[in-house]
């Protein structure tokens, strides 16, 4: 709570808010812009410490890589190479993000020397044992879901979405609290369809980064499992000049260093 | 004492308003607390205790670590939900049945209590497999029911080819499924088979739902011990009453044994409950125990006043007469029954201490109420209803078929005391036999009657899977290193690697950091710092490094060892050639599996790859799923300490032991890498540790008691041959009893290790009874033979119609559902009839045989 207080202070300094009410979708693809496609592109490194209910702490590193394919806010790639555990050092996550069709994703596994596909029969799959879902990590594309405004104050517009595919997906509904100055998703609750939250994302600080506000510590909680995930970026930066060639298959084996040291 | 009854017999009146009031309290007492428990938070309500894990106290270790472990690996006692379906040719692998499972299983997820997250059913488990040419597919096995019976087959299929799933979820022969449903609480388990129930309900299908589990089981038992105490102890009342009126002819009279006994159970059963112990299995047994004690003493008043009263024409006088006679011997046997109840509580098992102690509380309270009362009644019916009292007992009593039996009884064993004695020996003979042959074994689940409906599923289930009754092998990785030998062997490892520039910082940190991992995370900042400066070659050189230093510390975690996964694969391989367990689920099967399904899913690549990295890959792509969670069942995130499940066909505790046995023998015979050690935990091995302790612990308490009653004896007898004498028929009952169960190949359980105790206290009653008056007559008469002929009369019909009235009075226990109850039933009536039998048979052949020894005093 002492968190979300900070990070309102800090938002309230981040810009003014406008005047004009606004449609759903505008708010809903704002907010899907300044999450996903700040830039043409950007890298940070991320630390994540996986906490479970019974407080035992695990963590992971990985430098994660962005490049956008247009300005439309639509197809995109990322590359994310782990760091840490050293164990699973050079393991390598890609994913290219589709409008027209599934995301494509791989997964390269040094030790075992395997490049694998992973079928995209459902994106709500943990992100490598953490609180977050790939789609959390990559963004859920915002046609999948029905958007609508329930409740409106000075700073915040609390966005209900629930989705087109309910069968596709473990939640009936999920509220935004999304910052009218940033368009940021400041919170993300998940509901299940007897109304009780199963899990809910805070973005917990906001930083001024090559103008762009960035989240750059957030939790994912599961009020079902009883953990959290904490991710903290640093070393973020916007408009690297990725090069397209190294979000293919070639690059999983042989890691860019270049671009991530 | 002769001084209480007196006040009795001249204030009766007052005895039975006391006693009256002293009940009424202790109900209220019981009541209130029971019905408004918020309104008398101060008092004890009635508390069921069901909970097999009570056989331990809560501070045993066993059941600290049980607690501990359970906690560590996130698990929860489970309500198993079996369906089988013996009609259809795919078993429950068609459209309809999967589509009733899963909308079964949907609904356990809302039924409150349900930890859903963990809830294993087919529609809310992964399945993981290869998608077509190097894809990997992560999946829910079953997310939607089926839409045809050929897909039903495919959900069975995938089910089967994952060996954490095949035999736990999915049959063995692949036609019946199990939900597994972790509930929060035990006690909420009644709740949520009553939710699923009324669920399955709604189903028309010709599918059989089993509902068994732990939790299922204890509820169940609850009930019946109710059912038992609301019952059979009645029944005994009922029985006991009718027998007694049956040789007293006179229903008003024997009224006041009834009112002794049930002043002395409700007393009793009050404190028990006052004072905060709970109703568990062996307490509920406390009023069926009091009820025939309670009237063995006034069953010897009666039968003495029945016989006196013509002589002395006179109620009161003749009380006084009576209460004379018997008073020391009835003393005396209400505390030798009370120490071998009492010695129950050196046992190290809270029930059976708590029963022991509040049956030997009910038998003293029995003993004063009916020292009292007895007389105070007496004195409350008007002296005219006694009028006809002895005429017609002088002829009938000893004409009576008892009566002439036990004449005949007292010839035989004048003229055959040779013959019974070598028949002893014989008998001893076969028992010492039997008694080697016992087989100490017990299995909770079997105290249900076999075609209890949780008996019959847990036979269904059996049958089909790889084993209902769950045990725990948790091995734990070699304590850490010392920090200092850590950073003796991190330095070591350095030269060896060429990383000579990083041994001044190990050297510097290793006085800083407080433990091996944060001496580490200190070199890595250093590095890490390093690196942010360097060119790009010798960033690579550093990293190199880096990874060299992150992997040091990795070894540290034992289960992401190949070597340890391997040798726990081949534990399961040799455990499953045991026979004793049905399945294992262990880590290693979790690498195995998912590096099968990375590698196209070809069997020969199910196995565990070579390097750490590898194994760490696997676990990580594992963890990709709907449930990364359930990694945490199997090993710590510190990958130190790992958890092996044992599914059991058998719950005996005899196989249980055995496996104990067979694990211990492997892990010596086939050293463990990284020095491994290991430890059980599960209910299934909470129950071996506790018949251990029951049975080394009953031994205790039995030849404690029994050199307490000896000594008894020797200071009653004022004679320790007498003393000895006191002890023979009771001790030769025990040894054919547990001949006897040896003999017929009856397992040695609870009940039966709590008998000995049990039939000390009661079966020295006889003895008792039958020596005192022995010694009291032979004053009268010149010799045994003559004296055999008055014992034989009044004193052995008492013991013999108590032998009757108690010995019936046990058998209301039949009637209970469990079989606990039935066990003590037959065996404590058989042990009452057999310790009367020694006692009328063999104490008169043994004095015939040494009469000059025993009598030596007397005659000189």
């Amino acid at each position: 709570m002492k968190n979300i207080f900070k990070l309102f202070l800090v938002l309230s300094f981040l810009g003014a808010v406008p005047a004009a009410a606004m449609d759903v979708m505008e708010v809903v693809k704002k907010a899907n812009h300044v999450s996903y496609y700040k830039g043409d592109d950007g890298r940070a490194k991320v630390n994540m410490r996986i906490i479970d209910a019974q407080g035992r702490e695990r963590v992971r590193e990985f430098i994660i890589l962005r490049k956008d394919d247009g300005d439309d806010d639509g197809k995109q790639k990322f590359y994310v190479y782990f760091n840490k555990p050293a164990d699973v050092k050079k393991m390598v996550f890609m994913v290219v993000k589709n409008m027209d069709r599934d995301d494509d994703r791989w997964l390269y596994l040094p030790g075992l020397d395997l490049v694998k596909r992973i079928a995209a029969s459902d994106e709500r799959t943990s992100f490598v044992g953490s609180h977050f879902f790939y789609e959390d990590v990559s963004g859920r594309g915002i046609q999948e879901d029905t958007h609508a405004i329930v409740e409106e104050n000075d700073s915040t517009y609390v966005v209900e979405s629930k989705p087109k595919d309910a069968k596709a997906v473990e939640f009936t509904s999920f509220k935004s609290w999304i910052h009218k100055a940033t368009f940021l998703p400041i919170k993300t609750e998940y509901y299940d369809d007897q109304g009780k939250k199963t899990r809910s994302y805070t973005a917990l600080k906001v930083e001024m980064i090559g103008g762009h506000p960035t989240v750059t510590a957030a939790s994912m909680e599961n009020h079902q499992t009883g953990g959290k995930t904490l991710m903290n970026y640093s070393v973020v930066k916007y408009d690297v000049g990725l090069p397209d060639n190294i979000f293919s298959e070639r690059y999983l084996r042989k890691a860019p260093r270049k671009y991530l040291r | 004492m002769i001084h209480i009854s007196e006040t009795a017999t001249r204030r009766p009146k007052v005895f039975f308003w006391l006693s009256g009031l002293l009940s009424l309290i202790m109900i209220s007492l019981v009541t209130l607390p029971s019905v408004w428990p918020t309104s008398f938070g101060l008092l004890n309500p009635l508390q069921i205790d069901t909970d097999p894990e009570n056989m331990l106290s809560p501070d045993e270790p066993v059941r600290v670590y049980h607690n501990a472990q359970k906690k560590e690996f996130a698990l929860y006692d489970m309500v198993v939900v079996g369906v089988v379906n013996q009609t259809n040719p795919q078993g429950v692998f068609n459209k309809s049945s999967l589509t009733d499972i899963h909308a079964l299983a949907d609904f356990a997820t809302r039924v409150d209590g349900v930890i859903s997250v963990d809830l294993m059913s087919p529609s809310t488990v992964d399945n993981i497999e290869p998608g077509g040419p190097g894809v990997v597919k992560f999946e829910w096995l079953m997310k939607e029911p089926p839409v045809n019976d050929a897909e039903a087959l495919t959900v069975r299929d995938k089910a089967q080819n994952l060996p954490l799933l095949n035999g736990t979820i999915v049959s063995e022969d692949g036609k019946a499924i199990a939900l597994y449903i972790p509930i929060t609480a035990k006690n909420i388990s009644y709740n949520v088979v009553e939710a699923l129930k009324s669920k399955i309900n709604e189903f028309n299908g010709d599918d059989r739902y089993h509902i068994t589990g732990l939790p299922v089981a204890q509820d169940t038992f609850g009930v019946e011990m109710f059912i038992q105490m609301a019952i059979s102890a009645p029944m005994a009342m009922l029985l006991i009453f009718l027998l007694m009126w049956y040789f007293f002819k006179k229903a008003s009279l024997v009224v006041s044994p009834m009112i002794v006994a049930m002043v002395s159970v409700i007393t009793t059963m009050g404190l028990l409950v006052i004072t905060g112990n709970t109703v568990h299995i062996m307490s509920s047994m406390i009023p069926i125990f009091i009820m025939p004690i309670a009237v063995l003493d006034a069953i010897h008043i009666l039968s003495d006043f029945y016989d006196k009263y013509p002589q002395f024409k006179d109620r009161k006088t003749t009380i006084q007469h009576v209460m004379k006679e018997l008073s020391a011997p009835m003393l005396f046997t209400t505390l030798t029954t009370a120490v071998g109840f009492a010695s129950l509580a050196l046992t190290p098992i809270p029930p059976v201490q708590v029963f022991g102690l509040f049956v030997s509380i009910g038998v003293v309270l029995a003993w004063f109420f009916t020292i009292t009362l007895v007389p105070a009644y007496i004195m409350l019916m008007p002296e005219e209803s006694f009028a006809d009292f002895g005429l017609d007992h002088s002829e009938g009593d000893s004409n009576s078929p008892l009566a002439r039996t036990l004449n005949g009884l007292g010839r035989v064993t004048f003229c055959g005391a040779k013959m019974i004695i070598v028949a002893v020996f014989v008998l001893a003979g076969v028992a010492w036999v039997g008694v080697n042959k016992i087989v100490i074994n017990d299995n909770p689940v079997k105290w249900f009657s076999p075609d209890h409906e949780i008996r019959v599923a847990d036979r269904a289930l059996n049958e089909r899977f790889a084993g209902t009754y769950m045990a725990y092998l948790v091995l734990e990785g070699k304590e850490e290193a010392q920090l200092s030998q850590f950073a003796d062997g991190l330095k070591l490892g350095m030269q060896s690697h060429g990383l000579l520039e990083l041994i001044p910082d190990v050297e510097t940190f290793s006085l800083e950091a407080k433990d091996a991992k944060e001496l580490v995370n200190l070199l890595v900042q250093k590095i890490e710092q390093r690196m942010e400066i360097v060119s790009d070659e010798d960033w690579d050189k550093w990293d190199v490094a880096l990874t060299w230093v992150g992997e040091y510390l990795g070894r540290g975690e034992t289960f992401k060892n190949p070597d340890v996964l391997r040798y726990m694969s081949r534990l399961q391989d040799y455990l499953q050639s045991t026979g004793l367990v049905g399945k294992s689920n262990s880590l290693s099967d979790v690498v195995k599996t998912v590096h099968r399904e990375l590698f196209m899913g070809r069997a020969t690549d199910y196995r565990i790859p070579e390097s750490r990295g590898s194994v760490a890959e696997t676990l990580i792509t594992y963890q990709n799923s709907h449930r990364p969670q359930d990694l945490w069942h199997f090993v710590t995130p510190d990958y130190k300490k790992s958890n092996m499940w044992l599914q059991l066909k058998s719950g005996d505790n005899r196989d249980m032991s055995a496996l104990i046995d067979k694990v211990d023998q492997f892990i010596e015979d086939n050293p463990s890498p990284e020095g491994i050690t290991h430890n059980w935990f599960g209910l299934t091995y909470i129950n071996v540790i506790w018949q251990d302790k029951m049975v080394s612990g009953m031994a205790e308490a039995f030849i404690g008691s029994f050199i307490i009653v000896l000594i008894m004896m020797t200071f009653l007898f004022r004679s320790l041959w007498w003393g000895i004498l006191a002890m023979i028929p009771l001790t030769f009952t025990i040894s054919m009893i547990y001949g006897f169960i040896g003999l017929i190949g009856k397992d040695y359980d609870m009940p039966v290790a709590v008998l000995s105790s049990l039939s000390l206290g009661l079966a020295v009653d006889y003895a008792i009874h039958f020596l005192a008056r022995s010694r009291e007559m032979r004053k009268k008469f010149s010799d045994w033979k003559e004296t055999s002929v008055a014992v034989f009369g009044e004193p052995a019909r008492a013991i013999a119609r108590n032998v009757i009235v108690v010995g019936i009075g046990f058998i209301p226990l039949l009637a209970a559902p469990l079989v606990p109850y039935q066990t003590v039933g037959v065996f404590i009536s058989a042990i009452l009839v057999l310790a009367g039998v020694a006692t009328l048979t063999i104490l008169p052949a043994l004095i015939r045989s040494f009469e000059s020894l025993l009598f030596k005093k007397d005659v000189t």
